[in-house]
């Protein structure tokens, strides 16, 4: 059975150690430095560093835009998704490039392209200013920049199973006499439901946690335009370490939080098939 | 009800699925589209349902022109290969989906749907599992629901693509005598698209044989398997041997052997086509063709015997009885009772 290729006793071992040291020193251990440094000033610095206006209103920021972009790339995601896998038309590998820009460019490429549209000195700033729309260094800008950035993750997570599932079940519903909306209601979203909630799931950890092309747009005006991954960027630039550490470690549970959801979902596909209970 | 198919044809971009098919499907006949994959039968099916729509030619239905209608709207019951069975709902739930996707107006009480897709569990012989989820059913199983499901619209014709292609041989046996009693039984017209010739041959009333987007014959199960208007449908419907013969004056030999056949004015070279039953070993110095026994096998009350022809790649099959078998090595005299002639293929032909 063992061939040549299989690894010794030993050689196991050694391979596991290393994963797990691998691990430790470059997960685990920033992970809990972020905890011991928010916690080393005791609990009571923690909890003001948390509740103070500035930290308070970069919460806020953070809630609303996720709330604002994760729903639109939702929406989005399916939209994109049904139409590249249940309909021919031209131009289809084009969209589905398309999808994919937000992760083949840098982030602050992203940000500058928003600033050059939307800027006093960009394409349509005059005219934006004319009207008394302020768009960059606002909330509409970041909302637009972390909805660039998220774009992908829900169509990414639809698009595969989408198509392995093929066109038989939309089919059948159509010809039982379903309407269009009725077959994508009652039987595509049942069949992606999972794979649905895993993709706004990983939009919704990185709407949050964006940094790079939201901190383009966004002006760092403190208790109007900073997000949490900026005001931590802040805090932390004035020394003020336990500070940046509490407000890093919201971040830091987020990001644990949908490690376990995630992993919990996973456990249901693996568990119940791909995307049906 | 009366199907009628005039000039369909369609294309996918340079390939042609299908050219200029005519058809008709007479009221409550059970018909066969046999043939190869890629023969265009499937497409002709979703065709006929408004699931694909063709670029020339009309589909009728009753005499009404249907061609533009959509798959809704030509009230057609399609049972897919897969089955397609809403995962997330109960047998009874897919059952009953078509009638609670209808309008709020026509839209029967919940009752009456339940009632409605017990009825027709109970149609199927299913009626004991509307509760079960399609993952907890067997394959025979599913086809079922998945033909409950269709029927349950009332449609005035049932497709069905491949409907026993997913199941194992075992169970295949068994559904396709029970839907073809079944067909009779609730009096639809049927159209079904396999690519298995006994399945056609058995449960059909008549086979459509396609070949390359087009219709070789139409005929009974007994017309093609006996009358094959073509080498193509002759290979296809049954088995077959195919042995190279040159044919003149009415007359047609083997490597200057004659062998019976009647030659319908062909001249030429010709193949000679003959089925394992339709061939004998012959006596001691009587004409035929000349081959070595490699292979005898038992076959249910048969021996099949496999013989080679010097400088022929394919091997000679045809049945004997038992007792009459020769010995492996042997050099026999094959003698066809029952041939046709048709055309020599050009070679590229006959290797696709």
């Amino acid at each position: 059975m063992a061939g040549t290729l299989a690894p010794s006793r030993t050689g196991r071992v050694v391979l596991m150690v290393l994963a797990f040291a691998f691990l430790a020193l470059f997960i685990v251990a920033p992970l809990v430095a972020v905890f011991v440094e928010a916690l080393s000033k005791g609990i009571a610095t923690y909890g003001a560093a948390l509740v103070e206006p500035d930290a308070l209103s970069a919460i806020k920021l953070t809630l609303l835009v996720a709330a604002i972009s994760v729903p639109l790339n939702v929406l989005f995601g399916l939209a994109a998704s049904w139409a590249i896998t249940k309909f021919d038309f031209p131009a289809k590998n084009l969209l589905i490039t398309l999808i994919d820009l937000p992760f083949s460019v840098s982030p602050v490429v992203a940000g500058l392209i928003y600033v050059l549209l939307f800027g006093a000195q960009g394409w349509l700033g005059p005219w934006l200013e004319a009207h008394n729309v302020q768009i960059i260094f606002a909330v509409p800008g970041i909302v637009l920049a972390t909805t660039f950035i998220t774009f992908p993750f829900v169509a990414r997570e639809l698009i595969p199973l989408m198509e392995e599932q093929g066109r038989d079940d939309e089919e059948a519903a159509i010809s039982l006499g379903a309407s269009g909306w009725q077959a994508f209601r009652k039987v595509t979203l049942p069949n992606v439901r999972w794979a649905l909630l895993y993709g706004v799931l990983l939009c919704n950890a990185r709407a949050m946690g964006e940094f790079g092309a939201v901190s383009v747009v966004s002006g760092h005006i403190r208790g109007k335009t900073n997000t949490m991954p900026l005001h931590v960027e802040i805090l932390y630039n004035e020394y003020n370490f336990a500070a940046a550490f509490a407000v890093a470690s919201l971040l830091a549970l987020l990001a644990l939080a949908t490690l376990a959801l995630k992993s919990i979902l996973e456990w249901r596909y693996g568990v119940h098939g791909k995307g049906h209970p | 009800m009366s199907l009628k198919l005039a000039n369909i044809a369609k294309r996918f971009g340079a390939f042609t699925a299908l050219h200029d098919i005519n058809l008709r499907a007479r009221p409550g006949e059970f018909l066969a589209l046999l043939g190869p994959s890629g023969s265009g039968k499937t497409t002709l099916l979703r065709i006929i349902a408004g699931l694909e729509f063709p670029e020339r030619g009309t589909v009728y239905y009753e005499g009404e022109d249907i061609t533009q209608l959509s798959v809704a709207e030509r009230r057609i019951g399609f049972v897919f290969q897969q089955y397609a069975l809403f995962k997330h709902m109960t047998v009874a739930e897919n059952v009953g989906f078509g009638l609670s996707v209808r309008p709020r107006r026509e839209r029967p009480p919940r009752r009456e749907i339940k009632a409605r897709a017990q009825e027709l569990l109970d149609l199927v012989q299913l009626g004991d599992l509307g509760r079960r989820l399609p993952a907890q059913l067997s394959g025979g199983q599913r086809q079922r629901v998945a033909l409950a499901r269709a029927l349950a619209v009332d449609p005035k014709l049932l497709l069905l693509d491949e409907p026993f292609g997913a199941l194992d041989a075992k169970v295949r046996k068994e559904l396709r005598h029970w839907l073809r009693e079944f067909h009779d039984r609730v009096g639809l017209t049927s159209i079904f698209v396999t690519h298995d010739q006994e399945e056609a041959l058995e449960v059909a009333d008549r086979v459509v044989v396609m070949s390359n987007g087009a219709i070789e014959q139409i005929g009974t199960p007994a017309e093609v398997y006996d009358n094959p208007v073509n080498a193509f449908v002759f290979d296809f419907v049954g088995e077959s041997n195919c042995v190279p013969v040159v044919a003149a004056d009415g007359r047609a030999t083997f490597r200057g052997t004659p062998v019976a056949v009647d030659t319908a004015g062909l001249r030429g070279a010709g193949d000679l086509y003959f089925r394992p039953h339709a061939a004998r070993i012959g006596s001691e110095g009587e004409a035929g063709l000349p081959a070595t026994v490699a292979l005898v096998r038992p076959r249910e009350g048969r021996a099949r015997v496999e013989a080679e022809i010097a400088g022929l790649a394919d091997v000679i099959e045809l049945d004997v009885a038992p007792d009459t078998a020769p010995a492996v090595g042997a050099t026999v005299t094959i003698v066809p009772t029952r041939a046709r002639l048709f055309p020599a293929r050009e070679p590229d032909e006959a290797a696709a």
